[in-house]
């Protein structure tokens, strides 16, 4: 494929919209990598030959997929306000996530999954407990306590939040009549850092594909960042992968495909495999931008004064 | 070079008087040897890709396996292939493209005249797994497909129109027409400027095989063993030189 002329890059050549090849240099397309694979490592006289083409297709792909689950470090967020059922549904490429946080007040604030479950599926019983069953044998449900006690805000929380029990002042004050402090203020002997946060919890069901959040979070703006696998929703016209990767993708391809190959040698089948992860540690080494400049950053903290 | 070709077959036979083989006999002869070379290209050429790989092939004028896909780029025809029906076309042939197919190496995809994708040859068997793949689906970019009787199926569906497949193919060479004008008590004479008239259209390094092949078939013609043993051993002879 062409390069793009600048007026192409940084105008879309008039077209609309203007910015749809900004940044596009950084990547090199599904199909570019397809082609110049067969072109350079598939044929008479390489170590791959006589395959379909949708094996390298295959592989590519799957490539992909796994450079997007660790190392790409292409990380997507989707803001969405977080309504009274106070769930959030999965991005339609949603493989998993990194950070789910609350935006208020101008601040981004982090949340903290919570360790307990948050939702449950219930089935409908009678007063002695037996079951009811559908016409096509499945079981009735009904809403779980668990659900509507959480949406309803009922749910008390571990969390020093506000559906902490204790209003979220939990130690003895003695000079307080309920025997509670008032104020979040002093020090907290023994207190559960693992549940220590202030702000909404959540819980994922990825088989229900939503995020749960506690009532704390009604009608809150939640930002979520996560990951995908790279595959565009199946459009193969925009998956692309990093430059700084092209090289090790194709070692990938050689590899997958010898790997999974009858009568190839084992000494050719590592050769291919110990290119590939060298290839791969490279290209993490490159893409982690470590940087004088930022190591200084950060070092200069060494400096400084603690009490 | 039909009638050099022509006159050494006579020429060996009628040296030890084996007999004579008419025109249409020798037409008949030398189209078949015509396809016998032109199929052997293939194993010829396969057989000096294996020696490339074994590194017992040179380069330059030492490579060979460069002259016969030279050889075999001569029957190469690009053609748009006839809509059929839908995402169906006709494959090539004398009454579509016109010209018989020998192989397919190429199925170009396009829409609205510009090319998409070069489409991939699938198997029957494996084509409904291969629609049924998340990953390696056909689509506009990586098109393929399946050969079934006179028609060729391209996948996606999308691919409909009726110029959006163009093929390159290996043609059949054209069968050999040796033809004369009639000479009352004497021999046929060549004429060159007949209309239905066709050499051969293989190169001309083959025609000392195109002449052994024909001995051959002509030996078996008149029941003249030795002329066919001849045809054979020749033709033998030539083969082991050229490995």
């Amino acid at each position: 494929m062409a390069y793009l002329s600048q007026y192409q890059y940084y105008d879309n050549a008039g077209a609309s919209p203007n910015n749809a090849n900004w940044g596009s240099y950084q990547y090199v397309s599904l199909k570019d990598v397809v082609t110049n694979f067969e072109l350079m490592y598939y044929g008479n006289h390489s170590l791959i030959n006589n395959e379909p083409r949708y094996k390298i297709l295959f592989h590519t792909k799957r490539g992909i997929q796994e450079l997007n689950y660790d190392a790409f470090k292409e990380i997507k967020a989707l803001e969405l306000k977080v309504y009274d059922s106070l769930t959030f549904t999965l991005p339609d490429d949603y493989v998993n996530w990194v950070r789910v946080s609350l935006y208020k007040d101008g601040y981004l604030r982090p949340l903290t999954e919570n360790i307990q479950v948050n939702s449950a599926e219930a089935y409908l019983q009678s007063s002695t407990g037996t079951l009811s069953f559908n016409a096509d044998g499945t079981v009735v449900t009904a809403p779980s306590t668990l659900d509507t006690q959480r949406v309803s805000g009922e749910q008390k929380s571990i969390y020093l939040n506000k559906n902490n029990a204790y209003n979220n002042q939990v130690g003895i004050s003695a000079d307080n009549p309920d025997g509670r402090k008032d104020y979040n203020i002093g020090a907290r002997y023994g207190l559960n850092t693992e549940t220590a946060n202030f702000n909404p919890t959540f819980r994922i069901d990825k088989k229900a594909g939503v995020i749960n959040f506690d009532s704390t979070m009604a009608n809150e703006q939640c930002v979520l960042e996560y990951i995908s696998d790279g595959m565009e929703g199946g459009d193969d016209a925009n998956i692309s992968v990093n430059k700084l990767f092209e090289e090790y993708l194709y070692a990938y391809v050689t590899y997958a495909m010898l790997n999974g190959k009858f009568g190839v040698q084992e000494y050719i089948i590592n050769r291919a495999r110990k290119n590939k992860s060298s290839l791969l540690r490279n290209a993490k080494i490159r893409i982690s931008n470590i940087h004088p400049g930022r190591l200084l950053m950060n070092l200069r903290g060494e400096n400084k004064w603690i009490k | 070079m039909i009638n050099s070709v022509r006159n050494t077959v006579l020429s060996i036979l009628n040296k030890n008087n084996y007999g004579y083989i008419s025109p249409s006999d020798f037409n008949l002869f030398a189209k078949q040897a015509q396809l016998d070379i032109f199929d052997d290209y293939f194993y010829q050429y396969n057989q000096l890709i294996n020696q490339e790989n074994a590194r017992i092939s040179g380069t330059g004028y030492a490579d060979v396996a460069k002259g016969y896909e030279e050889v075999i780029d001569l029957f190469s025809m690009t053609n748009t292939l006839t809509q059929s029906a839908l995402n169906q076309y006709f494959l090539p042939s004398i009454s579509t493209t016109g010209d018989d197919y020998y192989l397919i190496n190429k199925v170009l995809c396009s829409s609205g005249g510009v090319l998409l994708g070069e489409a991939e040859k699938v198997s029957n068997s494996k084509i409904n797994l291969l629609n049924s793949s998340h990953l390696t689906s056909p689509n506009a970019n990586f098109p393929a497909y399946t050969l079934q009787g006179g028609l060729i199926t391209i996948f996606p569906s999308s691919f409909n129109g009726a110029t959006d497949i163009e093929a390159q193919y290996i043609r059949y060479p054209k069968a050999p027409n040796w033809t004369y004008i009639n000479v009352v008590n004497g021999d046929p004479a060549f004429n060159q400027s007949a209309a239905d008239f066709q050499d051969f259209e293989l190169s001309p390094d083959d025609e000392t095989s195109l002449v052994f092949k024909i001995l051959q078939y002509a030996g078996m013609s008149i029941r003249e063993l030795q002329a066919a043993q001849f045809g054979a051993e020749q033709e033998q002879m030539e083969e082991q030189n050229e490995n």
